[in-house]
């Protein structure tokens, strides 16, 4: 209740009344106005409950109205965990095509490094007068050998390389999944911060360091988000910190 | 020299063991969490531990504690790669007895420096 409501010549007329009548030893009149005076007191605490009930409700069928938490919680949030997922399938199989190419690659490296090698050891060893004519007829046919072979592993080389180059698809695609989640996620970040600025809550965390939940591991650090000094910045760091350990 | 690669990502542990056999070790299983690593680690064989931390089941940080407390394994070299670097997680590692830490993403080159490290310290 406003306090410079209670100074009303009504309040001061009772005040007399309740006055007098204690002088009078009218006990019942004085209760009177003190049950009076106790009245308007409540009453008021009544019209104020009344007034926050009704803002409350309005303010939270403003909400219900335009029906945007439920959709955000039946479905578009749903929408989005589906979305994630994808993006998980989505970078796993392109890590594991671009493994799979590298994998059928490498054999095919480490054989033409060897083959390279023995060549380039016999064709020294030509150069150099050091090799008889049934030597020097094996090392035509390796030669020949050795080119046959090189055309045919370009090829699949190359072939492989394509297929790495196809697999980065997935960059494109996953980004823009996850800018439509991010979207989301600021729509859902918008309403909880109307949510609690209704119930006043807002200002109770303000400022102040959110405890991190301790029972969760950290995982990869994300350049930007905040770790409070509590992370290193990367191998060299981690060498630093195991050293000082005495490792 | 038999390694065990432990990752729940299939593709780490094959760019692992994709480096590790460029390094010449062509020796190398796998597991996907702690609880199936141990019986694979206890049935012997195994000359060398690489982990992640973070996985469902048992963690690495866990394994590498089991490994340390049980008697026939309790010397094996542990190295572990993982994406966590808290320093009081790096310490906690420290304090179990890792042999090597090395934090994702890494090099090759990384890889190869911290195996022989471990191997210089075995060695020497």
């Amino acid at each position: 209740m406003d306090e410079s409501e209670i100074l009303t010549d009504e309040n001061i007329a009772r005040v007399r009344d309740l006055l007098s009548a204690l002088e009078k030893g009218d006990a019942a009149g004085a209760s009177e106005v003190i049950d009076d005076l106790a009245n308007i007191r409540e009453s008021d605490i009544y019209q104020e409950m009344g007034r926050i009930t009704r803002e409350l409700h309005d303010a939270i069928s403003a909400f219900g109205m335009d029906e945007q938490l439920s959709v955000l919680a039946q479905s578009e949030i749903p929408d989005a965990r589906q979305r994630l997922r994808h993006v998980i399938d989505m970078t796993d199989q392109a890590a594991n095509r671009t493994l799979n190419e590298v994998e059928e690659s490498l054999p095919i490296c480490e054989e033409l490094e060897k083959r390279s090698g023995e060549l380039h050891d016999n064709w020294k060893r030509f150069k150099q007068r050091d090799m008889d004519l049934n030597e020097f007829k094996q090392l035509a046919k390796s030669m020949d050998e050795f080119f046959n072979a090189n055309t045919g592993d370009a090829g699949k080389l190359k072939a492989s390389l394509t297929n790495v180059l196809m697999a980065q698809d997935f960059q494109d695609l996953t980004s823009q999944i996850i800018k439509k989640v991010i979207t989301l996620v600021e729509e859902v970040e918008g309403n909880l911060v109307e949510i609690i600025k209704l119930t006043g809550g807002l200002e109770k965390v303000d400022g102040k360091e959110v405890a991190a939940r301790k029972d969760k591991l950290a995982g990869p650090v994300v350049p930007g988000v905040n770790d409070n000094g509590s992370t290193v910045s990367g191998q060299d760091d981690v060498d630093d910190l195991l050293s000082s350990l005495g490792f | 020299m038999k390694i065990l690669v432990v990752d729940d990502f299939s593709t780490m542990r094959r760019i692992i063991k994709n480096l590790l056999r460029d390094l010449g070790f062509n020796n190398t299983a796998e597991a996907d969490d702690g609880t199936t690593a141990l019986p694979i680690l206890q049935a012997g064989g195994i000359d060398f531990l690489v982990t992640d931390w973070n996985m469902p089941g048992m963690q690495g940080i866990d394994l590498l504690k089991h490994v340390r407390a049980d008697e026939k394994l309790k010397d094996l070299p542990v190295l572990m790669v993982t994406a966590e670097q808290k320093r009081e997680q790096i310490v906690e590692a420290a304090q179990a007895g890792v042999n090597g830490y090395i934090v994702k993403p890494f090099t090759a080159q990384t890889l190869k420096e911290k195996l022989d490290k471990i191997f210089e310290r075995i060695e020497g």
